[in-house]
């Protein structure tokens, strides 16, 4: 404990004053009897109306004694203990932080919320947030809406709005590009069929060397098949269920694509899973991958220098379209401490926090004025993310997209391993769904 | 002569203790008096709230982020508190007939002209009498509240409509709904198709799975006894090492030997110039696969039963046989046979009912894959529990998973049952013919 001298009587201060802070803060028991059952003690109430904050010289304060909690994927955790430090130090509020994966979160805060273990901030990824307003989780982004709104992308704020009221506080924007490995390639294939065409002067089974791997069975990462050629999952902007667009005529064409490049990756898509996938792209012996931004960090590591990351290559001529989404922080309603939730959101997701995460995770930034800045803007990585952001569409975020998945991954799967065809596979795949929907929806 | 008895009823009936106290017991009836005063204070605070709950599990869904706690109702805590009271309740009425039949008992004494117990007297009888009655009666309470309370709730919630995404409070409320969920899983569909046919894997996977064990145990066990075989030591411990490992470990591992492109089982059958097999992306091999590694790390239990049990056969029995003239085959099936399968049946029974809900094995290996686009969140690999996992935790669909747990309940329930009567049955004879 070797602290120069008044840093040491401040934290010696700080204790004591959180100390007395707690003993004198602790609110009655609400007292138990029919409706108490381990409900947390409501908070002055008035502070959780929104609003009537407690402003200080035109600053939201924290409460006094106030503890967070948030959760955090274990691929990110960095960035956000840096963030817990940098916070705790500005405000004095012990942030205290478990590994839940992001998907997780809002299923954790539907069940823990309401007991008072949930976290106080969550993330979640945008195509949740309509079921998790709606259901009255969250908090409304009402004290720094303006500024959100000022300083951060505008689909990254419609992303953050459910209903017209926003929520959220954008935290990075996601999309699944091409990553290659520049050492082989020194430009991207502009088009699959030019891939295609390297991938037979490359690809190399008996030596485990291939053009391009990616998780091939998976829906997620294959959208580009289905939308490039005019498909698309739910209707109306991804809102209704029985329309339903994975067999409209051009996706079949596009998946032919799909399908042809099985001959530069001989391998049942079931076969490729992620961790061996990261090894022999690290190690040179895969020359391109499609993925998303959380995967930045550990290729650059592995690769430095030449790792490159571009916009996907055309399908049949026409640009690829990916899925995309937003993650966005946003503060539980259950939160005893709605201030600090809000603070730290706030605090979280500011130009140099978010310049932060990119430079811990890699990810894309969605605040305008870090978009501008050199780190970003001489990052060929994000620049190739934004790229390719410019041509996505959101997921849907209807329930029934739940249902979507199993169904058609299985249909991948056919088309990939026992050379189905497209349409066929597809129209099944489609019957499943509309069946898997009527069970959701029997009550 | 009978006025005691039946005044004292009668006063207790009235009131817990009345009738104790009437007897002249005065601090056992103070103490009565005082539990009922407690509990009729508590029912009166609480038993119309519980009884509104159970009934309608809450009427005022959270519509507004600022409700606090209090405002709304969360249909589930209010399941679980009204369930709560009712089971004091039941406590309540139990100690209550209790009293009525001590003042009843102690009135009859003194009808009979008998000395009443002073408390310093009835406590002694207590602690030398119904010693065993008087201590358990403390972990039967807890039991109560922390076993069989959980049960009877996760019972009823597959009962109510408790699912995602349109009954998940506090944002939205949970009804009773009977049968309903039974019959969407029985008879809807796009519910029964995948419930019969995870349904009819489970069954095929707990009867190969325990079969292969077991005689896989059988033969290596016998194997290692043979009288020629040397350094016993050693194949032994060779041959429980899977089953030291945990399995935690050895089935992630076991899951990157099996991949069909880079697994090494499917490289060194490559060296041979045989092809690969799809060991986990094809729904038959997969399958195939998780049975035989099952046998990797089931067969060594099996192995040390056997072998237990081979040392309790009394040798007398092979000398008799051979001065008969029998072969090595006939000893094994006349004598080692019956006499292992005697002995080792209700293990064997236990077994396969472990092995219906052999949740690491497929979790572990499979994760249930590969996918089956017609299965309702199911893989072609999944047993009834592993789909119930992912149904609670992956989709949140809560009354479904509990009525799946409730049917293999019933199935693990009936093989338990059927086990402990035949254990019963054996126990009345001597000798198996």
């Amino acid at each position: 404990m070797n602290f120069k001298k008044p840093f040491r009587k401040a934290l010696v201060l700080i204790a004591a004053v959180t100390l007395v802070a707690s003993m004198t803060a602790c609110s009655p028991k609400s007292s138990g009897g029919s409706k108490g059952a381990n409900t947390p003690a409501p908070s002055n109430a008035a502070e959780n109306k929104g609003g009537n904050a407690v402003v200080q010289d035109g600053e939201l304060m924290p409460e006094a004694g106030a503890e967070l909690l948030v959760w955090e994927s274990r691929e990110e955790v960095a960035f956000t203990e840096e963030i817990a430090r940098q916070f705790e130090e500005k405000y004095g509020v012990k942030v205290k932080i478990e590994e839940v994966a992001a998907t997780d979160q809002v299923a954790k805060l539907t069940t823990d919320g309401p007991s008072g273990l949930g976290a106080d901030v969550v993330i979640i990824p945008h195509d949740h947030l309509g079921n998790t307003a709606a259901s009255g989780l969250i908090l409304e982004n009402d004290v720094f809406a303006e500024e959100t709104k000022k300083n951060n992308t505008e689909a990254s704020i419609i992303g953050a709005t459910f209903d017209g009221k926003l929520y959220g506080y954008p935290r990075a924007a996601e999309t699944t590009a091409l990553f290659y490995n520049k050492s082989i390639l020194p430009e991207p294939p502009k088009s699959f069929e030019e891939l295609i065409d390297f991938g037979r002067t490359f690809t190399d089974k008996s030596k485990k060397k291939y053009a391009l791997m990616w998780e091939a069975g998976n829906m997620y990462f294959n959208y580009p098949f289905i939308a490039s050629g005019g498909g698309y999952l739910f209707g109306d902007n991804g809102t209704n269920k029985d329309d339903i667009g994975l067999a409209k005529e051009g996706v079949a064409e596009a998946m032919k694509v799909y399908q042809s490049l099985a001959e530069i990756l001989p391998m049942n898509s079931g076969d490729i899973n992620p961790d061996i996938k990261r090894g022999l792209f690290g190690a040179g012996d895969v020359a391109m991958d499609i993925n998303g931004p959380w995967e930045v960090a550990g290729y650059k590591d592995a690769l430095g220098e030449n790792l490159g990351v571009a916009p996907l290559p055309t399908v049949n001529g026409k640009t690829a379209i990916t899925f995309s989404g937003i993650k966005i922080y946003t503060v539980s309603s259950f939160t005893q401490y709605p201030n600090a939730a809000k603070l730290y959101a706030q605090f979280a997701t500011t130009k140099e926090a978010q310049l932060l995460l990119n430079e811990k995770i890699g990810s894309v930034p969605t605040n305008l004025e870090a978009l501008e800045t050199d780190q970003i803007k001489n990052d060929p990585i994000v620049s190739g993310f934004a790229e390719q952001a410019k041509n996505s569409e959101p997921m849907p975020s209807i329930p029934e997209m739940a249902n979507v998945w199993a169904p058609v991954n299985a249909a991948m799967a056919e088309i990939w391993n026992n050379k189905a065809d497209p349409k066929v596979a597809m129209e099944k795949a489609i019957t499943q769904i509309k069946d898997l929907n009527d069970g959701l929806n029997a009550e | 002569m009978s006025r005691h008895q039946t005044r004292a009823t009668i006063l207790s009936s009235l009131l817990m203790g009345l009738g104790q106290i009437y007897n002249r017991q005065f601090v056992k009836g103070a103490l009565l008096v005082l539990f009922e005063a407690v509990s009729v204070t508590y029912f009166i605070l609480n038993l119309r709230y519980a009884l509104w709950g159970i009934v309608t599990l809450g009427e005022n869904p959270r519509t507004a982020a600022n409700m606090q706690p209090g405002e709304y109702d969360h249909s589930i805590f209010i399941l679980i508190q009204s369930l709560i009271t009712l089971l004091y309740l039941v406590v309540f009425l139990i100690i209550y007939y209790i009293n009525i039949r001590d003042a009843r008992k102690i009135g009859r004494e003194r009808d009979q002209g008998n000395k009443v117990n002073n408390f310093k007297q009835s406590v002694r009888y207590i602690l030398d009498y119904k010693f065993a009655q008087a201590f358990l009666s403390i972990p039967a309470i807890g039991i109560l509240f922390f076993t069989v309370m959980p049960i009877i709730f996760m019972v009823m919630i597959a009962f109510t409509n408790y699912s995602s995404p349109n009954h998940v409070p506090p944002g939205k409320l949970v009804d009773w709904v009977g049968f309903d969920t039974f019959k969407n899983l029985l008879a809807l569909k796009s519910w029964s198709h995948t419930f019969y046919g995870v349904l009819t894997w489970t069954i095929i996977w707990a009867v190969l799975s325990t079969v292969t064990t077991y005689f896989g145990g059988l033969l290596v066990a016998l194997l290692i006894n043979q009288k020629g075989i040397r350094f016993k030591g050693f194949w032994r411990t060779i041959l429980i090492i899977p089953y030291a490992i945990p399995q935690l470990i050895s089935l992630l591992v076991m899951r990157n030997m099996f991949n069909g492109e880079f697994g090494p089982i499917n490289q060194y059958l490559g060296y041979f110039g045989l092809g690969g097999l799809p060991w986990l992306t094809d729904p038959f091999w997969a399958k195939v696969t998780v049975i035989i590694v099952n046998m990797w790390v089931g067969i060594p239990v099996s192995m040390l039963l056997i072998m237990g049990v081979l040392t309790t056969i009394p040798r007398d029995m092979y000398e008799a046989a051979e001065v008969d003239g029998a072969s090595g085959y006939q000893k094994f099936r006349i004598i080692t046979l019956p006499m292992i399968l005697f002995t080792t049946a209700p293990t064997l029974i236990a077994q396969f009912a472990g092995n219906i809900n052999n949740f690491n094995m497929i979790f572990l290996l499979t994760g249930g894959d590969p996918v089956k686009g017609d299965y309702q969140y199911a893989g072609a690999t999944d047993l009834l529990v592993t789909w119930l996992y992912k149904l609670t935790l992956n989709q949140n669909r809560y009354n479904m998973a509990s009525a799946v747990g409730i049917i293999i309940f019933l199935i693990i329930a009936s093989f338990s049952i059927y086990n402990y009567r035949r254990t019963k049955s054996f126990k009345e004879e001597d000798m198996i013919q």
